[in-house]
């Protein structure tokens, strides 16, 4: 130390771009990033820093957080679902055909039609997740090919159901329970959100099904090779993911009060954005809980930001779409460097 | 099996020679099979679809409707060999429907700022319009390539990041809202016009796939090409011009991803930011029905439009039939999954 001393200065340029670099490379810039954005928003626009904004923040985080939560389990696998946005779409128009039906004139069954549609909702997103699943794990086909044409087949199916138009008439009870009410003082979408990253976490660290995704995708062969059932537990990343996403659609329509054939729109970019932002690799095998809460709370504040500033929402798309490519990109150089 | 006969083999000349003349006579079922495999089941299935369609629905074979199918399908195949070249290198770009979106706003844009200055001069400003259209449209392309072999970013983020970057210019110059007013010679002559009784489209789509053809098979930049999908580690160790080839493929991919939306536009008669929304799915599901691979290093033009007209008999078939348009996305996703399927049991059977 002191024989470096009187280097000290020429030399603290590059160390402190090392020690900066070395802290990047171990937790990511996102808390950083996350932070300057939320002072700089707030400087340009004080109604950003109130506490109804902050909770408003945390309560539409909440959706696409648990849907990166959903991707993360497909890309570490190495696969991704493109069929996100209208598996949605599907699953709204399903369910509130479900529940308007089932309600018709009997108003005094509500709760139970609710509790009906709902677990329809769940079943369909598992069903699809299992079609998904076989596809790619049991008949070997890329999940790219899979999901692009579940994507095709979910927007067929809720356009036909639909017929284009919206489905209202959802009861009031529905917003209630799943948008509006508090559960033990937390907004109805944040507590299931909680629910959902604490149930992931579990799942990923404390059980075979959530160690063996991890093998899976950080060596495809070693899980194989392992003995763990690396097909059946590959397939079924998809129907957890599918089961998560049927949440969400259930927290949508509560909030919309409508089943809509458009629901899902650019949600399958943002998921997957979301998720690679907050540092869940690609390339499989790399993710956490937590990166998925960090990426959610970006694409979030970014949107809200730019709302509050008055950003057009097509010049939005255009910056997520920056955005993306340039998160993508920084990971790519971070595990470039991590390898080093 | 295999290592029961793997000895008989191995004894002298004249038994081996006895055993494959023998395996040839017993097997011909066994050896239209392989053909069969070798060449892929498209071509018979096109003409199946061919014959099955026109009994069921005597208007599939009128020469009106022959004609229809063969110019949406020329559309198609444009498209889908830019798509081609792409996969083949070993890459992938989900941004073109959103490139032709985005050309087809940019030409209708200037053609009808233009037209309205000065609307003598017809030619000029359709070949202005037309040029700035395609312009834009290769941008995105180069934007990709760059993005893709320079900063090695993943290609499947990329096109996504571009496909929204692109859409997002496209609405925001045009809220949304078809432009109008380019000059009718534009439409006349390139969406609607014949030559010699068929659509010009036709002809421009010939000229396009045998430009191809004969760029990937008889030119340095399509061996490299193939080389770099195959194993892009050794054709960098073999020198092949790794960036180079990569930016070029992505630029000609959304060129003629460029020319179709031009194509489009001239059909259409406006600019249309939402111009041909599910044409990305359709080209990707048109190249892998036509054999190319995800994994790179494979891939013929000839079957990809073989694949593309598929597509495009399919959904005029079920047109005729009345088949609803919202059922028919079901349908080719399906389809999609069943030929890529197919692809897969057909290789594990090659390889046993």
């Amino acid at each position: 130390m002191t024989a470096n001393a009187d280097h000290a200065p020429a030399a603290r340029g590059p160390q402190a771009r090392r020690i900066l670099l070395g802290l990047w490379i171990g937790y990511g810039l996102l808390p950083t990033v996350l932070v300057l954005m939320y002072v700089g928003f707030g400087l340009v626009e004080p109604r950003f820093h109130t506490v109804e904004n902050a909770v408003n923040i945390l309560r539409q985080a909440s959706y696409i957080t648990i849907l990166a939560t959903a991707q993360m389990f497909v890309l570490l696998t190495r696969g991704f679902d493109l069929s996100v946005s209208t598996v949605i779409s599907m699953i709204s128009i399903a369910t509130a055909l479900i529940m308007t039906s089932m309600i018709g004139e009997d108003q005094s069954s509500i709760a139970l039609a609710i509790a009906v549609s709902i677990l329809f909702a769940l079943a369909i997103g598992a069903a699809t997740g299992a079609v998904n699943g076989v596809c790619v794990s049991f008949l070997g086909v890329n999940p790219f090919v899979v999901t692009l044409g579940m994507e095709g087949i979910a927007l067929g199916f809720a356009t036909t159901l639909s017929d284009g138009f919206p489905v209202s008439g959802l009861p009031g009870a529905l917003n209630m329970a799943f948008d509006r009410s508090l559960w033990l003082g937390v907004p109805a979408p944040l507590a299931v959100c909680l629910i959902v990253l604490a149930a992931t976490y579990f799942v990923l660290n404390h059980t075979v099904f959530g160690r063996t995704l991890y093998l899976i995708g950080g060596n495809p062969r070693a899980a194989f090779v392992a003995g763990r059932a690396s097909r059946f537990h590959n397939a079924l990343a998809y129907v957890v993911c599918s089961t998560i996403v049927a949440i969400v659609t259930v927290l949508l329509i509560a909030r919309t009060g409508s089943g809509e054939p458009n629901l899902g729109g650019g949600l399958m970019l943002e998921s997957i954005a979301a998720a690679v932002i907050g540092g869940v690799s690609l390339r499989g095998g790399e993710g956490r809980v937590i990166h998925c809460v960090f990426g959610g709370l970006f694409v979030t504040i970014l949107s809200i930001g730019m709302n509050l500033v008055r950003v057009d929402s097509y010049i939005q798309q255009i910056i997520l779409g920056v955005v993306v490519v340039a998160a993508v990109y920084l990971d790519q150089f971070r595990n470039r460097k991590l390898r080093q | 099996m295999g290592n029961r006969t793997a000895p008989v083999r191995s004894l002298e000349a004249g038994t081996v020679e006895r055993e494959m003349n023998r395996a040839l006579i017993s097997s011909a079922p066994r050896r239209a099979a392989e053909i069969l495999l070798s060449q892929g089941v498209l071509p018979i299935l096109l003409v199946g679809l061919f014959v099955a369609f026109g009994l069921y629905e005597e208007r599939f074979w009128k020469a009106a409707n022959l004609f229809n199918v063969l110019r949406n399908a020329s559309y198609l195949m444009i498209i889908s060999a830019g798509q081609m070249m792409v996969l083949i290198i070993g890459g992938f770009d989900l941004s073109v429907g959103a490139v032709a979106a985005l050309t087809s706003v940019t030409a209708a844009m200037t053609m009808a700022g233009l037209y309205a200055s000065m609307p003598e001069a017809i030619a000029v400003v359709t070949l202005i319009g037309v040029l700035a259209g395609l312009a834009a449209g290769t941008a995105i392309g180069v934007l990709n390539g760059v993005t893709v072999a320079v900063l090695r970013v993943n290609p499947f983020m990329v096109t996504l990041g571009a496909m929204s970057i692109a859409y997002g210019i496209a609405f925001y110059t045009t809220t949304g809202v078809p432009v109008y007013g380019m000059p009718e010679e534009f439409t006349r002559g390139f969406g609607r016009a014949r030559w010699i009784g068929l659509p010009v489209t036709i002809f421009l789509t010939v000229g396009i796939l045998v430009a191809i053809w004969w760029l990937l098979n008889w030119t340095k930049y399509g061996r490299y090409v193939y080389a770099i999908g195959s194993n892009q580690h050794a054709a960098r160790v073999s020198g092949v011009p790794l960036v180079r080839c990569i930016i070029a493929t992505y630029t000609a991919c959304a060129f003629l991803a460029a020319v179709t939306g031009i194509l489009l536009t001239a059909r259409v008669g406006s600019g249309e930011a939402n111009l041909a929304r599910t044409i990305t799915l359709e080209c990707i599901a048109a190249a892998l029905i036509g054999g190319v691979s995800l994994r790179g290093g494979v891939g013929k033009v000839q079957l990809v439009a073989l694949g593309a007209l598929f597509l495009s008999m399919v959904t005029n078939g079920m047109n005729l039939v009345r088949i609803d348009s919202k059922l028919q996305t079901i349908v080719i996703g399906v389809v999609l999954i069943l030929a890529v399927g197919l692809d897969r049991l057909k290789l594990s059977a090659a390889r046993t």
